[in-house]
This record gives structure tokens, C-alpha cells and sequence, in this order.
């Protein structure tokens, strides 16, 4: 430690010595070298993660931002700029060429012959019309287990609960659609059913049967997922095969 | 001996002694006397030890390393969904204030006050009725926006490794952008906010166990009243934009401090 030193003991009167602002602040080490269990792993961490830190920059492909990076002035701030104004004159532009209306003042004792949420939770609305699919239970005599609103609102449930855990089920560096056709097929099978769940949700305005509306909405996602399963997977073949040419032609088999 | 107080650190001669010129001397003089009464020297200190963490070298981004700065462009579009919907969000809060000068939260009278107080300000207000559709409209656009930035991200695999917990913060956005777009759409109270609002005391009755406890929470009883219409306009304007507002500023962040993946 610094302070241990002996030119740093001697006290000079003279008020030229320079005192450094805090010689009460315990250096990382003093910190760790006092604690004992956790805290003293977390100090430890620290040292090791800094130590890390260092090593990586030291390294040959770190580069000072300042000098290779995209210029935040002007390019940056002009892009930005131009999008911002751009994106608000739509907003302006929307909100000026078609206003929304008010309906009919609230009435209790009328229930209108259509209730529908804003379009962006028809999914959510179509879910609660999932009664065909809550299974009878033989064990409880045919009797479903709960009722099929309860059903329909944990269905919500486990489709937000999916969507979270996705991090967790996709591991790996493969970032392209091209590298993941599975992932790729999953996440087009959910933009599908979004939509023909929200078609489910608004049956009472689709010019089609209804049974056949149910089925569509079941199907086409399952349709649509295995087509870009079957296209991505044949690009892939490609895809790998051009790299693995780049790959030899720069290093040819001996 | 004089009483007059020793500078022990005299500044003034230490000065002198320097040759300053008149902007280094303003300057210093002016570092010294706020100094001496505010200690910003130690902030000052702070302040160094931020400006060199924020300068450290960086890593090549994935652009950089591989010069593919001429064909990123064309993927901007659906890397700027998330400035798009911030953007929104701020067009929606200008113009939901001004709306909130107008509006009243009331279920009394007939038709209601609260009915009462739109009809008015698509009548009678200069501009109301443009800023009804412009709040509305940022409204639509935002969660059209965060719908296609959560693709985005899901289709560029940009939920990977480091990012999980910002994935998941996403989706706790996503959903209080539905929630914040659910109470606006009660507000009005026409009828189409009215049996929406109807359904939804039923999803929340429906909840297990929970249920009856939630539907008083979120919508003060088990059926549409004043309390209702009350929740949902304090759900509005009080609660959800402090939450919203502080998690955005964590989303973007968590982006900020992690980099924008590009797809690789």
C-alpha cells in the first residue's frame, strides 16, 4: 500500500504537500482482504472481471472508436434527424387524413351485437374463443376442468410465457434465418397464428364458415411454418455450401 | 500575529507565482471560490473517472471487422422500428397532456362527463379534434412499431447471449404498451369502451385464485362504475408512465451499454 510507504507518513505543515482526498477509502484489495464469504467472492470477481477487461483491450483488434466508427457528426445525427421528422409527419399525416370517431355514449342495459378491443389485442380476444379445444376429461366424468373463459385467459398466459423462454431454448451463435431454419419456421408459425387467431377473434365479421375459420386459424400457421421450414433448410445447403468453397480456396486439402 | 485566518493552501500567491492568462486566471478563480464552498472537486474527480470509462477502446463492432458498412444500409429500416416507437411514445405523452387538460375522468350525468369532455374537445376545442387523432394515431403506431421491432429482433436471432434479460424486459414493454393502449380505449367511455372494459372484469374474474382480487384492483368492483372509468384514467396518466418511461429508459439502456446486435 501506498500509505505505508514513509515519505507519505511525514505530516508537512506547510500545506504544499498534496493529501489525497480520501485516505479512508479502502483500496479493492483492503476491501476484499477484510471480508470474508460472499462479499469477498463478489470483490475477487471484481479483480478477476477488470483483469479481463485489460487483457481484451490489449488486444490486437481493439480499436479507438473515435477514429474507424460511423461520425455521429454529421452522419449520424442527420440520419436521425431526417428519420425522426419523417416519422412524426407520418404520425401527423395518419392523424390528419383519417381522425378517429366517437361512438354512441355508454349504455349498460344495451349490449351491442359486436364488443371488440382495439386490433392489437384481437390475439388475446381470439384466445378466450378457444372452447372447442378445452378437453372434456374422462376422470372428472366428461367434465372440463375449468371453465372455458379461465381456459381461454391462461392461454395467455402460456403464449407470453413461450415468447419469454425463447432466449433460453435458442442457444448458439447462429444469428441469420438462413442459419436456423427451425427457429426461423417457429417464429413465422407464431406471426401466422397472430393473425389468424385475430381473425378467430372478429368471426362474427368474416364472410366465411366458421367451423372452417377454426380450422384455418390451426392450420395455416402449422402450413406457413413447415414452407419456411423446407425453403430456409434448402437455402442452407447453399449457404454452407459456398462457405465451405470460400473455406477450401483458401485453404485447399493437401 | 494578526486574527486574520492563515490560508494554509494560498492560492492566491500559488496564482501569481503561475503568469496566467486573464481565462485561465477567471477560470481558475472561479473553480477555486465554488470549490471552496460546494467541494466539486471531488465531484470533479467523479466526473474524470466517468469521462475515461466512457472513452475506453471498444471492440470492433461485427460491421467494422468484416467492412460490411456498404451493405448494412439496407437493413436500417428494421433496425430504427425501436427509435420509430420511442418516437411515438413521445408524441403520444405532448399530446396526451394536452388532452388531459380537457379531459374528466366522470360517469355521472347523461351522457357522461367523461363522454361529454371528448365530445367537446372534437367539437368546440381549436384543434382538439386533430389532437384526439394525433394521440390516437402515435398511439396505433407505437404498438404497430414495438410489434414489428419484437420481429425484428426475433428474426435476426438479436435475443441471444448477452441480450436475454433485455428480451424479457421487451416483453414486460410490450405488454404495458398493451395495458397503457387498453385504458386509453376505456376512457371515452362510448360504447365500445364500455363492453370492452364489460370483458374485461370478465378476463380478470377469470383468473384463478386470483381473480376477484384482481378485478377489484384493476377495475374497482366486479362491475363497470365510476371507480372504473377512475382506475383506468390514473392507470393512464400516473402510473403506467412513470413505469413505462423508466423501462424504456433501461431497455434502451441495457442496448446502449451491450451494442445493437447485427445479424452476422
Amino acid at each position: 500500500m501506498s500509505d505505508n510507504e514513509p515519505e507519505n507518513e511525514e505530516i508537512r505543515s506547510d500545506g504544499a504537500g498534496i493529501v489525497a482526498p480520501d485516505d479512508e477509502t479502502p483500496t479493492w484489495s483492503e476491501r476484499k482482504a477484510r471480508k470474508t464469504g460472499l462479499s469477498r467472492l463478489t470483490y475477487e470477481y471484481f479483480e478477476r472481471a477488470r483483469r479481463e477487461d485489460q487483457d481484451l483491450r490489449t488486444e490486437s483488434d481493439y480499436v479507438e472508436r473515435d477514429v474507424l466508427a460511423f461520425p455521429t457528426w454529421p452522419h449520424e445525427t442527420v440520419r436521425n434527424l431526417s428519420i425522426a421528422s419523417f416519422f412524426v409527419g407520418m404520425i401527423l399525416f395518419l392523424s390528419a387524413t383519417m381522425p378517429p370517431h366517437i361512438g354512441n355514449p355508454a349504455n349498460p342495459s344495451s349490449t351491442p351485437a359486436i364488443i371488440l378491443p382495439d386490433w392489437y389485442l384481437y390475439w388475446s380476444f381470439g384466445l378466450l374463443k378457444l372452447n372447442p379445444l378445452n378437453p372434456e376429461l374422462a376422470i372428472l366424468g366428461g367434465q372440463k376442468l375449468m371453465a372455458d373463459r379461465t381456459y381461454g385467459v391462461l392461454a395467455n398466459g402460456v403464449v407470453v410465457g413461450f415468447i419469454a423462454i425463447v432466449p433460453f431454448l435458442n442457444k448458439g451463435s447462429a444469428r441469420r434465418p438462413v442459419e436456423q431454419p427451425f427457429w426461423s419456421a417457429v417464429g413465422v408459425f407464431g406471426v401466422v397464428f397472430a393473425m389468424t387467431i385475430s381473425l378467430l377473434a372478429i368471426k362474427n365479421l368474416m364472410p366465411m364458415n366458421v367451423d372452417l375459420l377454426f380450422d384455418l386459424t390451426f392450420l395455416l400457421p402449422f402450413v406457413f411454418g413447415t414452407i419456411t421450414y423446407a425453403i430456409l433448410k434448402t437455402m442452407r445447403e447453399g449457404y454452407m455450401y459456398n462457405l465451405n468453397r470460400r473455406y477450401y480456396r483458401l485453404r485447399p486439402p493437401k | 500575529m494578526s486574527l486574520e485566518r492563515k490560508d494554509d493552501y494560498d492560492h492566491k500567491a500559488w496564482m501569481k507565482k503561475k503568469d496566467l492568462t486573464p481565462v485561465e486566471a477567471t477560470f481558475l478563480t472561479t473553480l477555486i471560490w465554488l470549490d471552496k464552498r460546494l467541494r466539486i472537486v471531488d465531484y470533479l474527480e467523479l466526473l474524470e473517472t466517468l469521462y475515461y470509462r466512457v472513452n475506453l477502446q471498444m471492440p470492433k463492432s461485427h460491421t467494422e471487422q468484416y467492412n460490411l458498412d456498404n451493405k448494412f444500409w439496407y437493413w436500417y429500416p428494421l433496425y430504427t422500428l425501436g427509435l420509430f416507437s420511442t418516437l411515438a411514445y413521445v408524441v403520444a405523452a405532448i399530446s396526451g397532456a394536452l388532452l388531459g387538460f380537457y379531459y374528466s375522468p366522470a360517469t355521472t350525468g347523461d351522457p357522461t362527463t367523461a363522454y361529454s369532455s371528448i365530445e367537446f374537445i372534437m367539437r368546440d376545442l381549436q384543434f382538439g379534434f386533430m389532437l384526439r387523432s394525433v394521440h390516437r394515431w402515435a398511439a396505433q403506431v407505437m404498438v404497430a412499431a414495438v410489434f414489428l421491432h419484437m420481429l425484428r429482433v426475433y428474426f435476426t436471432g438479436s435475443y441471444k447471449e448477452p441480450r436475454e434479460l433485455n428480451w424479457l424486459l421487451g416483453i414486460v414493454l410490450i405488454s404495458l404498451t398493451m395495458v397503457f393502449g387498453y385504458t386509453g380505449y376505456l376512457l371515452p367511455w362510448d360504447q365500445l369502451a364500455y363492453w370492452a372494459g364489460q370483458i374485461g372484469v370478465e378476463m380478470s374474474l377469470s383468473v384463478p385464485l386470483a381473480g376477484e382480487w384482481v378485478a377489484q384492483l384493476l377495475f374497482g368492483g366486479f362491475s363497470l362504475s365510476q371507480s372504473t372509468l377512475q382506475r383506468m384514467y390514473i392507470i393512464h396518466v400516473f402510473l403506467l408512465p412513470f413505469v413505462v418511461t423508466t423501462l424504456i429508459a433501461i431497455h434502451i439502456g441495457i442496448v446502449w451499454v451491450q451494442g445493437i446486435a447485427e445479424p452476422h
